[in-house]
């Protein structure tokens, strides 16, 4: 689905991102995990054409992402509070990625309906505009949105933080059924060992923008994460 | 605790990202500064030969008059600087959370805050027609020294209630709107004699010259008002009360009456939502209208601007939002940029909604110029017509093509920057205010030369219309800035 050849990034002389090669098939619950600083933002701008790579390329369907816009409609992201617009209550905002994936308000509703309980009865019929929810409900509503109109690739940076328990729970189980019964393709970030293993089949370590480890998730994986980290330390 | 929150103020400026910008906004706002003192020395020197036409100094004769007639304007001075202060003087109490566990006192906070602003350019631009009037006064020999000062001094106290005032009026719109409201209504009432409310401002003002010490009690008005705002300030001191920001409680706009305009109209709901809820958005609004009134200015005295001037006057009044809000185009969405450039938004619908929302505006200016400027006969219903005409066809594609370049971000939350004078320092904007502005003057200055005035309203309205045709290609280039400038944009958007 997902094709990186050669990625490159570079600031002045700093190298951020430096990736030979980097294939992600289609259906797969990808995780990215490093330090601040690794590269996992950078790599998920450039895969949204949001930073363009000093060289190099990324194919998303076989489509250049830095050359064509259609990997647009089948592709939705939430980086940050930048993919919110503050001026819009939730509902608004939810039709209006909506309508610019084609659904009907009618059906957007009857998909919004499903996140009832993630949404915890906070966001859906408030009265509130986006930019006055608090954070977490903030990230709530944005990660829903990125949900809406069946994409093949969702880009989620760092979803689990800023949840409550119990949100991350219902979270980890929406991006489950999301590979396992949809196809989609997920790519999340992660600072959190334990949530990133627990939910993504493949999990690449990045530090320092170049890519040290490929790890197909299993038993192990969590253990050999934090090996990993502790001897950061030294 | 001064010079420690001078030196924050002093990097907050020195490190922002875009100094540049900064910098040359620093160097306009205070151009500005300037112009308003030097117009306002200048209005002092006039005002004081009120009804003296031979402008030689001294005047002995009508110096009374003048005094009175300066005296019965005060009152709208003080209502239109109380509006004034409301939009544009910002508070700065803003930035006081990450003071509140240091060591410095809550007093010491909120009195720093309150006296920053006595310093401020609304404080200390009126003493520049103050000052040369009543020295001019004072030469004609008719006034007591001692007691003109006085009367200053209470006008200065006059200006610091104001100064107060606006702390205790934040936020409260429809306060702010009655005020303006009833300042537009006893300004109607004078124009059509019914009340003329200058007799009761004039014997009012002209009693602190007669009796001196009454200033005393402004003053002492002053000090009360002072501690009365330091102590609602340490009251709310708290972030769940006086620093909390205010919420409004928000409802459904659904706008589906817009749904005819087809896929265009997803964004043009947003741009609407948008103008309304935030703040930013309302400046823009309230900007355009009063653009609408711009060609009064030139209307009521077409002899001393000329023809060409009163044409400039009638472009301005229908390309009003045009301006406030295409200048500022992508930059309304910069909050939010991101999210635009990664849905399934291809750029030609993303900027024929901003377009179309400009042109849409366009008509409805036309309309209200129309009914308005029609009071002055059918010579200036051709001009606004022509100027609408033009401000359609090619100002649209020009403020749009500008846009790509201009990369301030903008907080939609504050109305802060509203006159544009950040992206003022973009060259490719400056020069993009040619041909909006002065190719069509031209136009119209030598077609009315040499054929007269309808034939060069139909020269100006023609280049317009052309316009129209060339919509493909003028929006192939602008697709094509947008897209070249798309990460620089980005980048700058996000370094907000």
């Amino acid at each position: 689905m997902i094709t990186i050849q050669n990625l490159v990034k570079k600031y002045s002389n700093q190298t951020v991102l430096d990736i030979n090669f980097l294939e992600i098939p289609s259906g797969q619950t990808f995780g990215l995990i490093g330090n601040n600083g690794a590269g996992k933002t950078t790599l998920f701008s450039c895969l949204l054409d949001l930073i363009k790579p000093s060289n190099g390329k990324i194919e998303n369907n076989n489509i250049d992402v830095s050359n064509s816009e259609d990997w647009k409609s089948f592709t939705t992201a939430f980086l940050d509070e930048t993919f919110l617009i503050g001026y819009l209550m939730p509902e608004e905002y939810f039709y209006f990625i909506g309508e610019l994936r084609g659904l009907t308000k009618s059906e957007v509703d009857n998909f919004v309906y499903q996140f009832e309980d993630f949404f915890n009865g906070e966001i859906l019929g408030g009265k509130k505009y986006l930019r006055d929810l608090s954070k977490g409900n903030q990230k709530k509503a944005g990660i829903v949105a990125a949900l809406i109109g069946e994409p093949k690739v969702i880009v989620l940076d760092e979803p689990f933080a800023n949840l409550d328990p119990t949100t991350q729970i219902r979270l980890k189980k929406i991006i489950k059924d999301l590979s396992n019964y949809n196809d989609t393709t997920v790519l999340i970030s992660s600072h959190d060992l334990q949530d990133i293993t627990e939910v993504c089949e493949r999990i690449v370590l990045l530090e320092k923008g170049e890519l040290l480890r490929d790890i197909k998730t299993s038993k192990e994986t969590l253990k050999e994460l934090e090996e990993y980290f502790k001897t950061r330390i030294n | 605790m001064f010079k420690t929150a001078l030196s924050l103020q002093w990097k907050e400026f020195n490190r922002g990202k875009s100094i540049g910008e900064k910098l040359v906004a620093k160097i306009l706002k205070w151009f500005w500064i300037v112009y308003f003192a030097f117009m306002s020395v200048m209005m002092g020197i006039i005002a004081s030969s009120y009804g003296g036409p031979s402008m030689k100094f001294p005047i002995k004769s009508d110096s009374l008059a003048s005094f009175e007639y300066v005296n019965g304007q005060l009152i709208y001075f003080f209502a239109y600087l109380i509006v004034m202060r409301y939009f544009i003087q910002s508070l700065p109490v803003l930035n006081i959370r990450a003071f509140l566990l240091t060591t410095i006192s809550k007093k010491q906070i909120v009195n720093y805050s309150l006296l920053r602003t006595v310093l401020t350019y609304f404080n200390i631009l009126p003493l520049f027609f103050l000052i040369p009037f009543s020295y001019l006064l004072f030469l004609t020999g008719e006034y007591k020294l001692g007691s003109l000062i006085f009367w200053n001094i209470n006008i200065v106290g006059i200006i610091y209630l104001t100064n107060f005032l606006n702390f205790l009026l934040n936020n409260k719109n429809t306060l702010i709107y009655t005020i303006g409201g009833f300042l537009g209504a006893i300004k109607a009432l004078e124009y059509f004699s019914i009340i003329d409310i200058t007799i009761y401002s004039k014997e009012l003002f002209y009693l602190f010259y007669d009796i001196p010490y009454l200033s005393v009690f402004t003053w002492v008005f002053v000090f009360w008002l002072y501690n009365y705002v330091k102590k609602y300030f340490l009251g709310g001191l708290y972030i769940d009360t006086g620093l909390q920001l205010k919420i409004k409680k928000a409802k459904i706009e659904d706008f589906s009456w817009l749904d005819s305009f087809g896929k265009t109209a997803i964004f043009i709901k947003n741009d609407l939502r948008l103008l309304k809820r935030s703040k930013r958005g309302r400046t823009a609004v309230y900007m355009s209208i009063g653009c609408l009134f711009y060609g009064l200015i030139f209307a009521f005295s077409e002899d001393l601007y000329g023809s060409t001037g009163s044409f400039f006057g009638y472009l301005f009044s229908s390309g009003g939002f045009l301006f406030m809000f295409g200048s500022f185009v992508p930059s309304w969405d910069s909050q939010y940029y991101p999210l635009m450039m990664t849905q399934n938004i291809e750029y030609r619908r993303y900027l024929n909604s901003k377009w179309s929302l400009m042109i849409l505006g366009t008509i409805i200016s036309t309309v209200f110029a129309l009914v308005i400027y029609s009071f002055f006969g059918i010579n200036a219903v051709f001009a606004v017509i022509a100027g609408s005409a033009y401000n359609m066809g090619v100002n649209g594609y020009l403020t749009l093509w500008a846009g790509a370049y201009t990369k301030s971000p903008i907080d939609l939350n504050s109305s802060a920057n509203a006159f544009g004078d950040k992206k003022a320092f973009n060259a490719k904007t400056i020069l993009v205010g040619l041909p909006q502005i002065a190719l069509p003057l031209m136009v119209y200055y030598l077609g009315n030369l040499y054929y007269g005035h309808v034939t060069a309203c139909f020269f100006v309205a023609g280049l317009g219309s052309l316009g129209i045709f060339l919509k493909p290609s003028a929006f192939k280039l602008i697709m094509k800035a947008y897209k070249s400038e798309k990460y620089s944009t980005l980048k700058a958007y996000k370094s907000n």
